[in-house]
This record gives C-alpha cells, sequence and structure tokens, in this order.
C-alpha cells in the first residue's frame, strides 16, 4: 500500500531522516512513535510528499509519487487524507464550507456534492453544526470536521499528524473511534503518528519505534482497545487523591 | 428658506468645489483599482516567494521585494516628477487628472502590496498545508484558502491604502491634477481665504472616517476567526 525506500530528508544540512525503508499493508492502523525530534511528523509529510524527500522513493497505492509531475502528485493527494494536530480548518470557511472545498479540488461532480459533504458530516456527527463556523465548536469537533474533510474524496489512506494531541482524554477516546471506525467499515489504511503511548497502544496494529531520524523497530502488536476515560469532576477527585505512585 | 444657512463662499465656489471633489474620485478610484487589480497580485507574489513558503522563489522575491521598495524609497513629490516621461508615453500628456492618476496607482500598488503581504502573513501556515494536502495547486491555494482567511486583514490593509491615497492626491496640483487638495491650496492659501481652506480640511476629514468606518465594519463581519 504505502513504501518508502531509503528515504532521507535533511533541513538546511542537519539530517532529520536518515535513509528510512518501511512498508505498510492496506487495511493497516500503523502507528509512529518516538521522541520530539525523532522525525515521525516529517516521516509522515513525506508520504504525502508535503516534504520532499532529497533522495529515496516513495510508492502510495502504486503511485510512485516521487516520480510525478507536480500535477499527477496533486490528483494523487486528492486520494490521500491528512489530519493535523492543529486541524488546519479554514476559520472564515462554515463547516460545510470546509468540506465542500475538499470536493471542489477534485472536481466532485458538483451536483453530488452537497449530498457527499453531508454524509462525510453525518459520518463524524456532525450533520447539524455545518452552518456553524470552527471557532464555535470545541477541539474534538474541530478534528472531526478536519476528519470528515479528509474523508470527502473517498481516500484510501488517512494520514494523522499527532490528531490527539491537542485534545482532552475523553474527546481524544473519541477521536480514536471515530478513526477504527474508518479502518473498519470504510477500509481505510492510517499511519498515525503519535508521541503517546496510551494513543498507539490502543488502536495500532502496527507500529514503527523511530530514534534519531531512523527506524528503530517495527512490529505488530494487538491493539488493546478505546478506554473510555470518566471525566467527570468527581473521577478527576478520585484520582487526584489516589495514593497509587502514578496513575495508569 | 434654508434650515441650514450655507456658507457664502461655498456656495460663490460651488462649481469649482464638486469638480474638485470629482477630480479627487477619480485620482483616488484609479489608484484602489491598480491596488487591487495589481497589487494585490504583487503582494501574493511577495508573501508565495518568500523563504520557508511552500512556492519558494528567491530570485522572484527578490526583485519584486526590490521593485517595492525603490518605489517606496522615493519621495512621492519626485516620484511624480520621475515619472512624467512615463506618464507621457502611457497617457500622451503629463499634465492633468487622467495624467495624475500615473503616478498615483504606481505608488499605490508598492504601497497596498506590502500591505497584502503583511496580511497573508497571519494565515496560519497549516491552512495552507491542508490545502496542499488536499491537492489544490498553487491558484486553488491561494483563491480558495489564503484569500479567505486573510480576507479581514485584506480589506483593513486596502482601508489604509485609500486613505494613504486621498493624501498622495492632493499634492497632484503639481502637474495640474486638480483635487481637494490642490483647490484648497490654490484657493485657500495662496489666496488668503483660510475659511475655504478650513472647509476643505473639514470635507477631507469626513471623507477620511467614512472610509475607515466603512473598512472597520466591514471587515469585522467578514471576520468569522
Amino acid at each position: 500500500m504505502i513504501s518508502l525506500h531509503n528515504v532521507s530528508k535533511s533541513f538546511s544540512g542537519v539530517p532529520v531522516i536518515q535513509s528510512i525503508s518501511l512498508s505498510i499493508a492496506q487495511g493497516d492502523i500503523h502507528g509512529i512513535i518516538g521522541a520530539s525530534g525523532a522525525g515521525k511528523s516529517t516521516l509522515l509529510r513525506l508520504i504525502n510528499l508535503l516534504e520532499t524527500p532529497d533522495s529515496g522513493t516513495v510508492e502510495v497505492s502504486g503511485h510512485k509519487l516521487t516520480a510525478l509531475t507536480n500535477k499527477q502528485l496533486r490528483q494523487t493527494r486528492k486520494s490521500i487524507g491528512m489530519i493535523f494536530q492543529h486541524f488546519n480548518l479554514v476559520a472564515n470557511k462554515t463547516v460545510y464550507e470546509n468540506v465542500l472545498v475538499a470536493l471542489e479540488l477534485a472536481k466532485y461532480p458538483k451536483g453530488e456534492r452537497r449530498k457527499r459533504a453531508l454524509e462525510c458530516l453525518r459520518f463524524v456527527g456532525l450533520e447539524h453544526f455545518q452552518t456553524k463556523y470552527p471557532a464555535q465548536l470545541s477541539g474534538g469537533q474541530k478534528q472531526r470536521v478536519a476528519i470528515a474533510r479528509a474523508l470527502a474524496n473517498h481516500p484510501n489512506v488517512l494520514l494523522c499528524d499527532e490528531p490527539t494531541s491537542s485534545l482532552d482524554p475523553h474527546t481524544t477516546a473519541e477521536i480514536l473511534t471515530v478513526l477504527t471506525d474508518i479502518n473498519q467499515r470504510l477500509g481505510v489504511t492510517i499511519v498515525l503518528v503519535s508521541h503517546e503511548m496510551k494513543v498507539i497502544k490502543s488502536i495500532c496494529n502496527r507500529v514503527t519505534v523511530m530514534t534519531e531520524g531512523t527506524v528503530h523497530d517495527t512490529f505488530s502488536i494487538t491493539p488493546k482497545g478505546i478506554q473510555e476515560t470518566e471525566s467527570s469532576a468527581g473521577h478527576l477527585v478520585e484520582q487526584l487523591m489516589d495514593d497509587g505512585d502514578r496513575d495508569a | 428658506m434654508t434650515v441650514i444657512a450655507m456658507p457664502e463662499v461655498l456656495i460663490q465656489y460651488q462649481a469649482e468645489i464638486w469638480q474638485a471633489i470629482g477630480e479627487t474620485f477619480i485620482m483616488v478610484g484609479v489608484s484602489i483599482l491598480a491596488a487591487i487589480l495589481i497589487g494585490l497580485p504583487v503582494g501574493t507574489v511577495l508573501f508565495i516567494c518568500r523563504r520557508g513558503q511552500a512556492f519558494e522563489n528567491q530570485t522572484v522575491f527578490s526583485v519584486v521585494n526590490l521593485f517595492v521598495n525603490v518605489i517606496r524609497s522615493f519621495p512621492f513629490l519626485l516620484l511624480v516628477v520621475f515619472l512624467i516621461p512615463f506618464t507621457r508615453l502611457l497617457i500622451g500628456t503629463a499634465i492633468g487628472t487622467a495624467a495624475a492618476t500615473v503616478p498615483l496607482s504606481i505608488i499605490a500598488i508598492a504601497h497596498y502590496s506590502r500591505l497584502v503581504e503583511q496580511a497573508l502573513l497571519d494565515v496560519p501556515k497549516g491552512v495552507m498545508e491542508a490545502a496542499i494536502s488536499m491537492g489544490a495547486s498553487m491558484k486553488e491555494v491561494i483563491i480558495k484558502f489564503l484569500y479567505v482567511e486573510a480576507r479581514s486583514g485584506l480589506v483593513l490593509g486596502l482601508t489604509t491604502s485609500i486613505i494613504s491615497f486621498i493624501s498622495y492626491s492632493t499634492i497632484m496640483g503639481v502637474v495640474g491634477g486638480g483635487g481637494i487638495g490642490d483647490f484648497a491650496i490654490r484657493y485657500g492659501y495662496q489666496q488668503f481665504k483660510t475659511d475655504l481652506m478650513v472647509y476643505m480640511i473639514v470635507i477631507m476629514i469626513i471623507l477620511v472616517q467614512l472610509i475607515q468606518f466603512t473598512g472597520t465594519s466591514v471587515s469585522r463581519w467578514i471576520d468569522k476567526r
């Protein structure tokens, strides 16, 4: 599905990714974890060529991205969804318009755009928020709009760059549930970058551990499932008063 | 019967005053058009070609940046004089209201393009990244994302620019451009009709207030961030 071959990238002379080869199978939820600065976000951004590799090749669903013309690359990107830590929605567009723009870019048949945009919003449970602006939404809702936008063009891959890192535990669980849903119901391959061990453990079936721009190891794990975290005030007090050394 | 008595001097010079107002509107109007039609694209080029941006291009940036800086370095009066041959080439004469629009448009482009560049710099980088990740072309990134996200800043910048254009237009009397400022100097100052000069200043103040009020209201109304 996705394969990187001897990919390297450096920023102003500093190597960030050092000759990484990695392949990700169709239908996987593939986690990438590592310390800050290990290069995990850069690696993810190399998959849709948001960063152009200095050397090596990138292949996604049979397209050799590194060999495409600009126009072909733009075309291929339409089938690779991406979501970000800070959502990156257009604040001056409504929820509906944010999803619609993805369809406009892909020249989705005009008559079906509205239906498709609403369908995607329904999938993430935000159908009734279509006329709201991002500023009126919570963090979790913004991320769900971003997910709807990324899904609009029926992607076969969804790249997630720290999608839950600015969300609270409860909302994190909510977003992870949506991601699992996308993987299982729509068969979308997911690549998930996160520094949160809990997130990776809960939904990934394969993991790459990175260190200093290289792959330390890649192996399979059994997803632990998403823990429904209790976020009531009473529970928080209970946790704070708990004598245990560290929380789970 | 008049409710408020019109000052004598305004009635006496009515025709000239209306003509002066008309000339100011032409000069400022053409400057606004130049700012939008050329200044906006120039400012956009400055932004997208800048170092670290997605469509980085050092050569284009340096050339455009230098052009804008050079234009803005001129004391405006000298720019008007310096451009006389160019104006003559373009309009056929260097004298009159039409001729005056040439240097005004040039400064308008340089002035607004800087404000456009600044407004676009306020757009979060992630928004452009999201656009590119969705397969947007450079044109689509600019029109469907950058301008949408920066629209209130673009309007505020244009408001500031328009007020500067009014100020620039007041000295176009040197090439026979006319306008309110020129009228105020010729009649009010040079013919010692101080009251007439004060009335012209009042007209300018009202004009500037109106423009600023409109600009601020519109930019607030379209800002959903």
